[in-house]
């Protein structure tokens, strides 16, 4: 009993339930993706999806299609998103709190309902429905991903370096690219992987944006998880969906660390 | 404060192009009238002539149905009674007279058809469905509507009396010293950068909000299609809080709440415990367990949801509010250990020991020392559970089963694929976006008072 009570007063073992919650619910699920992929329905070990995906060519088209729109609306985020964050980041703007703030509201709505007004609005202003307008959603849905980590890091960043650069000659250009770029970068790279994941992931999103004509990643490997017999063949799918998102966030880890989960 | 009013207005403004949309006007010039069957059996001729024809638009998605096919359907059926049936079927919306065409001459009505009509916004399908009515050598234009030049006119305003500030300021410098020109110069410059830089976020701002504010006004009219502007009405607010809305909508709601608590309490007095377990933890096992607790926030909702399902799948759980309640809690308890892992490391370590020292058992420890500490920590992960779980889709769309349970955020995506959305949302979300406003600006003002102090 003592030694019961011991244990109990040892504060480590307090996060036990957590870790085996964590192990039972988070590890396991992920190892079983791993384990489907390599059966087939009958649970014999088998190469045979793996075979089925390398030649299913609307599999290969859809996954790099996918990879295409997340890669063109991570540049658009960035594009868009950097200059924003840049001009609330500067000392003389008065109201960046509010600004952030403003920023982020929208995410604070339910992103389908989002998605549904975006429809909505093309429709009305007679715009058709499609590949633009699923670049616009999906814009519209991260770019607060791709402003806010790279809003915090501008604005940590330590001015004197950019008062220093400007008394030794630098123009403002120079001066961005060599001094305020460089030291943006972790923020960059954490809004990156903030916005190409989600998006390389999605679902949903791209059949109500383009009509149902548009179909990503996330989508197939729906249609095919959802399908008892074929079962094992969209864990391979998705198996190819977590290697993506493991090296995205091994590419994010280096500079990331600091930034990643700030924005709730 | 005065940004948000500003956001407020100018987002309401962009609303009203918007408005003033709900209909698109045509012109069509009337050819020959032999074979003008679209205007057939009027006294008139209106060969070689003008009219507008104003068209009710509104969505309905994955139906193969055209507006010719719609038309074509009114023409042979015209008031008759397997009509009214017919879009009832198509459409559980019809009843209500949202979509129609009338032909305007001069300013006044002569044809008027099909009231009870749902088609498609294929405007190209209704441009031929026209003209291949019309007759020969009819022409067809599309009007735009009066609120878009008022725009332009604007706009245009607003350039030329900037460029005319622009040569006046111009003109007078030339009066200046060269000392004072180049002062004056920076200056502008500096306003330049100022302004261009306040418009660029005001821009984004307003195309970001623009869908927002699309339901947000929406939510004030009765229409049940959103898009179309039926005149101010509380209904929609009515309804939703007489629990007249959709059977579906109600439970949704219901549901979402159940969950989203019971999310709430248990990841938060599981990362809680968890916290302070990892706190006390060694360097390495506290690593590794932090790898751990990262893995669900960095997995993307769909590989959650589908390794949980899988992981159903092979135990044989049959899926349902116990499924998703532990697939919330997966995703919601890493948030809440980080948002407590820093009170702790804020709070003394010894006090703790100290009450044991003193006789106290863990558990009066635990409630008398550390949770007065701990507990702001906790509430913020507490929140971040709720708001987290009301608004999850991916996880709860593969883990809820076939057994109808439905939250808002899976409900909204049946809705919205069936083709359309149960107008009473419109409220909803209006009413909770507005809280969210109303929440951050209070916690803002909290947190400046607390700096000041």
């Amino acid at each position: 009993m003592s030694k019961l009570l011991q244990i109990f007063s040892s504060r480590r073992t307090w996060a036990w339930p957590y870790v085996a919650f964590m192990a039972m619910f988070v590890v396991l699920p992920l190892v079983l993706v791993g384990v489907y992929a390599f059966t087939d329905i009958e649970g014999h070990f088998t190469l045979h999806n793996f075979a089925k995906f390398f030649s299913h060519s609307e599999a290969i088209q859809t996954f790099l299609y996918s990879l295409m729109i997340a890669v063109f609306n991570t540049a658009i985020c960035l594009l868009i998103g950097y200059p924003a964050a840049y001009i609330m980041a500067q000392e003389d703007f008065k109201t960046p709190k509010v600004m952030a703030m403003l920023f982020i509201l929208p995410m604070w709505i339910n992103f389908l309902l989002r998605t549904v007004a975006t429809v909505e609005l093309f429709n009305m202003c007679g715009l058709p429905l499609g590949e633009g307008a699923l670049l616009f959603g999906l814009c519209y849905d991260y770019l607060p991903f791709m402003i806010y980590p790279i809003y915090n890091t501008l604005q940590k960043m330590d001015n004197s370096l950019v008062e220093a650069a400007q008394d030794l000659g630098a123009n403002r250009w120079v001066c961005f690219w060599k001094i305020i770029v460089p030291l943006s970068m972790p923020g960059v790279y954490s809004g990156i992987v903030m916005v190409f994941m989600p998006t390389v992931s999605t679902f949903a999103i791209a059949e109500l944006l383009t009509h149902n004509n548009i179909k990503l990643f996330g989508s197939l490997i729906q249609d095919y998880i959802t399908t008892t017999d074929l079962l094992n063949y969209g864990a391979v799918l998705s198996l190819v969906l977590l290697i993506i998102i493991g090296l995205t966030s091994f590419f994010g880890e280096h500079d990331a660390k600091e930034e990643g989960g700030g924005l709730v | 404060m005065r940004s948000i009013w500003l956001l407020a207005i100018s987002s309401w403004l962009l609303a009203l192009p918007l408005m003033a949309q709900s209909h698109i006007t045509y012109e069509l010039k009337v050819g020959a009238t032999g074979e003008n069957t679209l205007l057939a059996g009027f006294p008139d001729s209106y060969a070689g002539e003008k009219v507008n024809i104003r068209v009710q638009t509104a969505t309905l998605e994955h139906k193969p149905l055209t507006l010719t096919d719609a038309l074509d359907f009114v023409f042979a059926n015209e008031g008759s009674e397997s009509l009214r049936a017919w879009g009832d079927s198509i459409y559980h919306y019809t009843d209500e007279a949202e979509v129609g065409w009338t032909v305007w001459r001069n300013k006044k009505e002569i044809k008027n058809r099909g009231q009870r009509v749902l088609v498609t916004n294929a405007y190209k399908t209704f441009e031929e469905y026209i003209l291949s009515h019309a007759g020969p050598a009819s022409s067809l234009n599309r009007k735009t509507g009066w609120i878009w030049w008022v725009f332009a006119a604007l706009l245009l305003a607003g350039t030329a009396a900037y460029g005319g500030y622009i040569f006046y300021s111009r003109r007078k410098e030339k009066e200046l010293t060269s000392v004072e020109q180049e002062t004056l110069r920076r200056k502008r410059m500096g306003l330049r950068r100022h302004y261009g830089s306040q418009l660029y976020l005001w821009l984004l701002l307003i195309v970001l909000y623009a869908p927002i504010a699309l339901i947000a006004v929406f939510s004030f009219t009765k229409s049940k299609i959103l898009g179309n502007w039926t005149g101010f009405s509380m209904d929609l607010y009515v309804n939703l809080f007489t629990g007249k809305a959709d059977a579906g909508l109600n439970s949704a709601i219901w549901y979402t709440v159940v969950i989203a608590l019971i999310a709430a309490v248990c990841s938060t007095l599981l990362g809680t415990l968890a916290a302070i377990g990892i706190y006390n933890m060694r360097a390495r096992q506290r690593k590794m367990v932090s790898f751990l607790n990262s893995v669900p926030m960095i997995n993307p909702d769909i590989i959650t949801g589908i390794s949980l399902f899988l992981l159903f799948v092979a135990l044989g759980f049959s899926q349902g509010l116990a499924t998703v309640c532990i697939a919330h809690v997966v995703f919601c308890t890493p948030y809440v250990v980080l948002s407590v892992l820093p009170r702790l490391s804020r709070m003394n370590p010894n006090t703790y020991e100290a009450a044991l020292d003193l006789g106290a058992t863990p558990a009066q420890a635990l409630r008398m020392v550390m949770l007065p500490e701990l507990w702001p920590g906790m509430l913020s992960g507490f929140i971040l559970a709720l708001t987290l779980s009301v608004d999850d889709f991916g996880v709860t769309f593969f883990t809820k089963g076939s057994g109808g349970l439905e939250t808002l955020s899976t409900f909204i995506y049946s809705d919205a694929r069936k083709g359309g959305l149960t107008p009473e949302l419109r409220p909803l979300f209006t009413i909770i976006l507005l809280v969210m406003l109303v929440a951050l600006i209070v916690i803002n003002i909290h947190n400046n008072k607390q700096k000041k102090e």
